[in-house]
């Protein structure tokens, strides 16, 4: 009886699983077939995602959504995460969940991780319009430029202005510590409570240091595509001692002339906030500082500038680029997301992206004048040539934790000019050894 | 004999335990405090009363609350969830395990699942962390159901790294529990699994207290496993990884990340005021057995 | 009821066969990799049906063997899947070249080898003795003097015992976020210093040891208030008869009468202390420079063995290394709780 029971429970059941699964495979195929007939490019597309890794811009987003929606009829749906890196691991949790969105944010070393997984961008109308697209010699065209960031000197020019420092001659180590000395002097009467707001606490602000003043050892001075520095770097950890000498050089008249308050164990919103307040002549940060800028209770709407890292005499480029791109994931909707793109590179949306969001353009034929305090001074140095790459960002994953440290042990003394550009060469090179 | 101590010593004492009190109590102060101040003022004056009032608590509060990293209700509603869910389950699966295991307590098998959870108490969580997500995120692509990234995920993760306690803790009560009970109930018909829910479950209360203030105190403050588990800026996020997304975004506002310290801390407070004498009483327990 | 009436028998039959149909069904989706968004599910609805089928099974010979399979199945299974398959897969990978997502070959101890020619990882380690040594005794002595004040005859007890109490419930990023402002700002006030402790290496060292002790020692407090009052009153009186004084008493008494409260707190700390990472990650992030250890410069000076797991694995992505290091971490912890419960039974045995 028993025997007799479990054998009639075992055929059931593999009959209904067979017909269970017969019927879903229907299923798959049918919703293959959807998808396969509704991609051509003016078509209807199923809802895209987007992560984007600026939450600071999400409203703008959203509302550039909303846009697309309006004009095409055709959904995206803007997911913001990040601050620092973390939308990098957010997407590394999102790819291990199978939960990957068509369109993510990617800094330039990220682009490695997903090899495999993104789709070629290459002959799209978006690239002739533009010159800084992410191409890679082996995965194509993979990087979407959503905007142009800037890193070099910030400085309030009213302050300059006041203290008879004309910004343009900064250009040799000379010329700033030759302004540097002169603001100093004239600190009470320009109400200011240091030179420059340069913070090196290793912490929480050690991607600034770590990554984004070590850009200026790697590219200062440089044209846009030259990788010098950055391939002796990544040739197992070389420096050039001579130009890191001068670049300490540099970083120690920061060190000089810096808020103590700020220079050991400050806060990025203290900093931002000092320099938004007019209490700082520079700061050291970029052009994603418009934003809060202008947002400040404290900010009197004077006008700001950038001045190159010029520690060696005629270094008068800033760095500028995107500093991340949008890249299509390979798997998801590509012929969707490549609407989405194309469309956002066109003019109602760029009046959204430049206008409201804030973003200096990376299209030639972008006709908005960017609402952003640093844009007129970014936007002159592009059109003057004067840039330089981004290539801070293809060093090894990890090391500015390590170089930050180095930094903050230059700002407390602890390591003088020589001893920095000894440690920060034996770091370099042990990290890579590892 | 009953010697009272002198008045001098009683008096030195006590103010050596306000001292103490106060030291220990100051970081709370200041967390309250500052979050009443805006920024520059916090600056200016980290410790005293200048530049607080209501208003700027308000408006700091409404900062952080509404905040996209921080999220206060969404964070505090999943943690709350999270929470009571696991310890609910513990509770319950706990006594369970413990019980069979206890009345089989002659048999091998019994006792080698015994040792296996008490020898599994030193398993720092490091060595389990990496591939945990892993497993979790094969185990979700085969059952189709996202263990990352969900709340049903981190209560089995809960379930699962609290039961070994649990079951210690549970074992040694039900030891004490003499067999003569349920051996009665049985002559009178009732089944083992109604012998468990009628008789033993109920009797369990107070231990289960115990256990559900250790777990529930080790889950609400966790930040490791959730944090690995749902993401710092995934969809869910309990109230440690929204402090720790918070803090690690661009934001570094004293001021909103006091006040936002001190939303995490209240319910916790709230909470032990409330069963003070039985959390130290649980506190206690766990440790000593 | 009885167990054997025709509902249950019927009830069981069908729960089993739909459970099992369910089950079998989404397996079989499973492995032939067919796309249906029910097939989760059908699976667990397919279990949770077995179950019941299981549990209404018509039989009193084997009702009980059932009932202890039920019971015992909920926590085993999570506990399996969350403990013992990580644990096992943990060591496994520990020899591979395993990155998160996949892994392509054996290394053998290669992980291993690398790990101890990273001067910032032994240094780790050795910070971590340091740190544990300190802990124990620290938090042990603070949390025993608490403890005597809390059994004295003061008024307000209560409170006193509360307000000790009271750090111990907020969780470790909370209160690290806390401290890194205090010490920031507060304490350079305070001590007129020109920046935070949190600066440099040593101080920021003594730092975690204060913010952990102030974190810890009222619970500490608290089971030795336990312990201390099941010292028997007619003992303490017999001695105060014999004309002892107060450190007397303390020392030939009441010490040695605690003698498995102090087992049970050293052992506390001693473990808590190993794991501790919330405050380390918050407090100061492990950064931290050291000059010069073994010939090299260390950028992660504060940086404790658990957050040295965590940065290798989740900021440098080195999975498998960090995985090996965990392996390391565990014998460790092993081999410290063994010998710390061996000596401290000994020791309760001869008193």
């Amino acid at each position: 009886m028993k025997k007799k029971l479990l054998a009639t429970l075992l055929v059931g059941t593999m009959v209904v699983a067979m017909t269970a699964c017969s019927s879903s495979d229907n299923n798959g195929g049918s919703a293959q077939n959807n998808e396969g007939g509704s991609s051509d490019a003016s078509g209807s597309y199923d809802e895209i995602r987007l992560v984007n890794g600026k939450p600071e811009v999400d409203t703008q987003l959203q509302a550039l959504a909303a846009k697309y929606k309006e004009e095409t009829g055709n959904s995206i749906k803007i997911e913001s995460i990040g601050g620092d890196t973390s939308a990098s691991d957010a997407l590394k949790g999102y790819f291990q969940a199978g939960n990957m969105p068509d369109i993510f944010v990617s800094e330039t070393n990220q682009f490695a991780d997903w090899d495999g997984y993104l789709a070629d961008l290459s002959g799209e109308a978006w690239c002739d319009n533009t010159q800084y697209e992410y191409v890679d010699e082996k995965m194509g065209t993979i990087g979407y430029p959503y905007m142009v960031e800037a890193t070099a000197i910030a400085y309030n020019a009213d302050v300059l202005e006041a203290a008879g420092v004309d910004p343009a001659s900064l250009t040799s180590p000379a010329a700033y510590e030759e302004a540097f000395a002169t603001i100093d002097s004239k600190k009470d009467e320009l109400g200011l409570t240091a030179v420059i707001g340069y913070c090196a606490e290793p912490n929480n602000l050690g991607w600034s240091t770590g990554t984004h003043i070590f850009a200026q050892y790697l590219d200062a001075g440089l044209a846009a595509d030259d990788t010098t520095y950055i391939d002796l770097l990544n040739d197992g950890g070389k420096i050039d001692e001579a130009r890191m000498t001068n670049f300490a050089k540099f970083i120690g008249m920061f060190n000089k002339y810096s808020d103590p308050d700020l220079l050991v164990d400050g806060t990025y919103d203290n900093q931002v906030g000092n320099f938004a307040a007019g209490k700082y002549a520079f700061v050291t940060q970029g052009s994603w500082i418009g934003a809060s800028l202008t947002a400040n209770e404290n900010y009197s709407g004077f006008k700001v500038g950038f001045a190159p890292y010029a520690f060696e005499d005629g270094m008068d480029t800033i760095i500028a680029g995107p500093s991340s791109y949008w890249a299509v994931y390979s798997e998801g909707n590509v012929e969707a997301a490549k609407a989405f793109l194309n469309w956002c590179a066109g003019d109602s949306a760029q009046n959204i992206l430049v206008n409201d969001a804030g973003f200096i353009s990376p299209f030639d034929n972008c006709k908005y004048e960017p609402s952003d305090p640093f844009a007129a001074s970014v936007i002159s140095y592009m059109q003057a040539g004067k840039t330089s790459g981004w290539h801070t960002f293809l060093k090894k994953s990890g090391l500015e934790n390590r170089t930050c440290q180095v930094f903050a042990d230059y700002a407390q003394k602890t390591l003088d000019e020589s001893g920095f550009v000894s440690t920060i060469g034996q770091v370099i090179a042990d990290y890579y050894a590892e | 004999m009953n010697r009272e101590p002198k008045k001098s010593t009683l008096a030195i004492q006590f103010v050596i335990a306000v001292c103490i009190a106060l030291y220990i109590l100051f970081p709370f102060f200041l967390v309250v405090i500052n979050s009443f101040k805006y920024n520059t003022a916090i600056s200016e004056d980290p410790i005293g009363f200048k530049g607080a009032s209501f208003e700027q608590f308000i408006s700091n509060l409404d900062g952080v609350v509404n905040n996209d990293h921080f999220k206060f209700w969404n964070a505090f509603g999943t943690s709350a969830i999270i929470t009571v869910i696991s310890l609910v389950l513990l509770a319950m699966f706990g006594g369970m395990a413990a019980w069979v295991i206890c009345r089989n307590n002659k048999k091998a098998w019994a006792n080698v699942i015994y040792f296996i959870f008490i020898a599994s108490m030193i398993i720092p969580f490091q060595v389990v962390m990496l591939p945990l997500i892993s497993t979790f995120r094969d185990v979700g692509k085969f059952i189709n159901i996202s263990m990352l990234q969900s709340i049903p995920g981190i209560i089995f993760a809960y379930c699962g790294f609290g039961g070994a306690m649990t079951v210690f803790i549970l074992n040694g009560f039900i030891k004490g529990i003499p067999f003569e009970l349920e051996e009665a109930a049985y002559i009178d018909g009732c089944l083992p699994e109604q012998v468990f829910f009628r008789i033993i479950f109920p009797m369990l209360k107070p231990v289960i207290m115990t256990v559900t203030i250790l777990n529930g105190m080790w889950i609400w403050n966790d930040f490791l496993l959730p944090s690995l588990m749902l993401g710092l800026n995934g969809e869910v996020k309990t109230l440690p990884v929204a402090v720790q997304a918070f803090v690690g975004s661009y934001v570094k506002d004293w001021s909103m990340i006091l006040t936002a310290a001190l939303l995490a801390i209240i319910p916790m407070i709230v909470v032990f005021l409330i069963g003070q004498k039985q959390i130290v009483q649980g506190m206690v327990d766990g440790a000593i057995k | 009821m009885n167990i054997l009436s025709p509902v249950r028998r019927i009830t069981s039959y069908v729960c089993l066969l739909a459970g099992i149909v369910m089950f079998v069904a989404s397996l079989y989706m499973d492995i032939t990799g067919v796309k249906n968004d029910a097939r989760g599910t059908l699976l667990v609805v397919g279990v949770l049906l077995i179950i019941a089928g299981l549990y209404f099974f018509p039989t009193l010979k084997h009702h009980r063997t059932i009932i202890n399979i039920l019971f015992l199945f909920p926590l085993l299974f999570t506990f399996a899947v969350t403990v013992i398959i990580p644990l096992l897969l943990g060591i496994y990978y520990s020899f591979t070249d395993w990155n998160g997502i996949k892994m392509t070959k054996m290394v053998g101890f290669e992980n291993y080898a690398k790990m101890f020619n990273q001067p910032a990882f032994i240094w780790s380690i050795l910070l971590t003795f340091l740190f544990v040594v300190f802990n124990m005794i620290l938090v042990n002595l603070v949390g025993f003097l608490l403890a005597l004040l809390c059994t004295t005859k003061i008024k307000g007890l209560g409170f006193f015992r509360a307000s000790y109490f009271l750090p111990n419930l907020i969780g470790g990023i909370v209160l690290g976020y806390i401290w890194q402002f205090i010490f920031a700002n507060v304490v350079t006030e305070i001590f007129n210093q020109p920046w935070s402790w949190l600066a440099n290496s040593n101080t920021a060292f003594m730092a975690i040891i204060i913010v952990y002790i102030w974190q810890y020692a009222g619970y500490i407090m608290l089971i030795y208030i336990t312990g201390l009052t099941t010292v028997p009153r007619d003992v303490l009186e017999a001695s105060a008869i014999d004309g002892a004084n107060a450190i007397q008493t303390l020392f030939k008494i009441k010490i040695p009468m605690i003698a498995s409260t102090i087992t049970i707190c050293t052992f506390l700390t001693l473990t808590s202390a190993f794991k501790q990472f919330d405050v380390n990650l918050a407090l100061t992030g492990g950064k931290g420079s050291i000059p010069d250890f073994m010939g090299k410069y260390l950028s992660n000076g504060t940086e404790m063995i658990a957050l040295n797991i965590y940065t290798t694995a989740i900021n440098d992505r080195s999975y498998s290394l960090g995985q090996a290091k965990a392996v390391l971490f565990f014998i460790i912890l092993a081999t410290v709780s063994i010998i710390q419960v061996r000596i401290s039974n000994k020791k309760e045995v001869e008193m």
